[in-house]
């Protein structure tokens, strides 16, 4: 698909209220959205509650469950498992809450506890078998699922200096990455089956507010992981957003989404005009006033239109549809 | 050559005195001693200082040795508990706990057999009871016990901020 020609936009399709503090988080259940099962996703908030939203045939959404009661402080990120049947949600109270869902009910299976302070992210690797977490302790935690909802601590990865902000595994492989405040990029590892895990790469080149959005490839495709350090720098977009940038997101197509504190949400493309050697992007369009505080996450579904989700330190969650400017979907 | 003894008395501007002894060389002018008189003081004091500070430094090194070695050993002397219990209840139950988890409680046990109690300057020991450390965390958070060493420096306290 060529973006390069005619004019897009980013289509407000609804404004969802209900949270009763920011919003930090969304994310799409998997498989939904496409082949006719309505699209279903996360928000989490600062009021201590996750809340599930699906998208009934008029192609609205509205609150199908409030998970409660569980977490004692903010909800800063979700994850859903890679089959949907799990959700995991990450919390300042410093607990991990994993969610089995079954039909429209959600329930606490398990709770995770390790880290010494507020958990900030939570991601599960391709195979839904591990399962990692990060905060402000400076540590990442591996657990990995056993049946019965089990979770065995894996292993507590110490290296970073800083509050850890992100971790996310990549989604071919076992590699676990992770950012923090003290300006790097980790990439971690296992040795073999021996549960011990170690930094292969840091990358470091920049600073956590410097309101850019930089682009790593491992454009060697090197097979042995562990013995080279694969991921090289190769693109930066400067000059979108004057405030810091919260949340990025790729979408199937490959459209870069970006929110940051500026309350807007841009949207790149790759540029195949340019000659130079490596990817270059350029924007597609920007949405100022996207939100009217703070965009905190932004997250494409994965099914067959082009809906993103926003979440905003305003409290609400906005769903947004790509479209052609004459209104025409793509 | 002949040495002479001479005990100096110098009156300086203020009508201050000082008593410098010293044994020179008659060949030498004899005002060379009055001349080095504030090295000759510095080193005086030097070497008194020194040796003051030998004894008291000794004190109280063994006063922050006695603390350290203590706490140290307290904390070796929980896991070192901790692990003997562990391994009571494998014996009892072999099942009662996964694979990994008897992996670890093995790994630290060697960890804790590594530690270099004789030698407290051996730089190994930092890094032997950071690994500890982790592995007592992490045994912990899968048997999901809040045990705490109260002794235990925490990574960081609540933060109220919020981000």
């Amino acid at each position: 698909m060529n973006f390069a020609d005619g004019e897009f936009e980013l289509k407000e399709i609804q404004k969802l209220e209900g949270h009763t503090d920011r919003v930090w988080s969304v994310a799409w259940k998997p498989a939904t959205g496409i082949n006719g099962v309505p699209a279903v996703f996360a928000s989490c908030s600062g009021d201590k509650t996750v809340r599930i939203w699906e998208q009934d045939s008029t192609g609205s959404f509205h609150c199908q469950a409030v998970l409660d009661e569980t977490h004692t402080r903010t909800v800063r990120s979700c994850a859903w498992s890679p089959t949907g049947k799990f959700l995991a949600t990450a919390s300042f109270d410093a607990t991990t809450a994993v969610w089995e869902n079954v039909g429209v009910d959600f329930e606490c299976v398990s709770t995770l506890e390790g880290h010494d302070n507020e958990v900030k992210s939570v991601s599960w690797n391709k195979e839904g078998s591990l399962l990692a977490t990060c905060g402000r302790d400076k540590s990442v935690w591996i657990w990995e699922v056993l049946p019965g909802n089990e979770f065995d601590c894996v292993s507590v990865l110490q290296g970073h200096t800083q509050d850890v902000k992100m971790v996310q595994w990549n989604p071919s492989m076992d590699a676990l990455f992770s950012c923090s405040y003290d300006n790097t990029i980790k990439v971690w590892v296992e040795d073999g089956d021996s549960d011990d895990w170690h930094c292969i790469q840091t990358l470091g080149e920049s600073n956590s507010d410097d309101l850019t959005i930089k682009i790593w490839s491992d454009i060697d495709k090197s097979q042995d992981w562990h013995k080279n350090a694969p991921w090289k720098h190769v693109c930066t977009l400067s000059g979108y957003h004057d405030r810091t940038i919260f949340s990025i997101h790729w979408s199937r197509e490959g459209i870069i989404a970006s929110g940051a504190a500026d309350n807007a949400i841009c949207l790149f493309v790759e540029n195949n005009d340019n000659e130079v050697d490596g990817p270059t992007y350029k924007l597609l369009l920007k949405k100022e006033k996207a939100h009217e505080m703070d965009v905190n996450c932004v997250q494409w579904n994965s099914g067959d239109r082009r809906l993103l989700a926003s979440a905003s330190d305003d409290g609400t969650v906005k769903i947004w549809e790509l479209v052609r400017l004459s209104g025409q979907k793509l | 050559m002949q040495q002479n003894h001479y005990d100096i008395l110098i009156f300086d501007g203020l009508g201050e005195v000082s008593m410098s002894s010293q044994t020179v060389n008659t060949v030498e002018d004899i005002f060379d001693s009055s001349l080095n008189l504030e090295d000759t003081h510095y080193k005086e004091g030097y070497s008194e200082g020194y040796t003051d500070g030998l004894s008291s430094g000794k004190d109280e090194g063994n006063q922050v040795g006695l603390k350290t070695g203590f706490e140290v050993g307290e904390e070796l002397g929980f896991y070192r508990g901790c692990i003997e219990v562990w391994n009571a209840a494998i014996l009892v139950e072999p099942t009662c706990f996964s694979s990994r988890v008897q992996k670890n409680i093995k790994q630290m046990d060697e960890l804790l057999r590594k530690y270099p109690f004789p030698d407290p300057e051996n730089e190994s020991a930092t890094d032997t009871i950071d690994s500890l450390r982790l592995k007592f965390r992490t045994i912990s958070a899968t048997l999901n016990i809040r045990l705490e060493y109260d002794g235990y420096p925490k990574a960081s306290t609540i933060d109220k901020s919020g981000f």
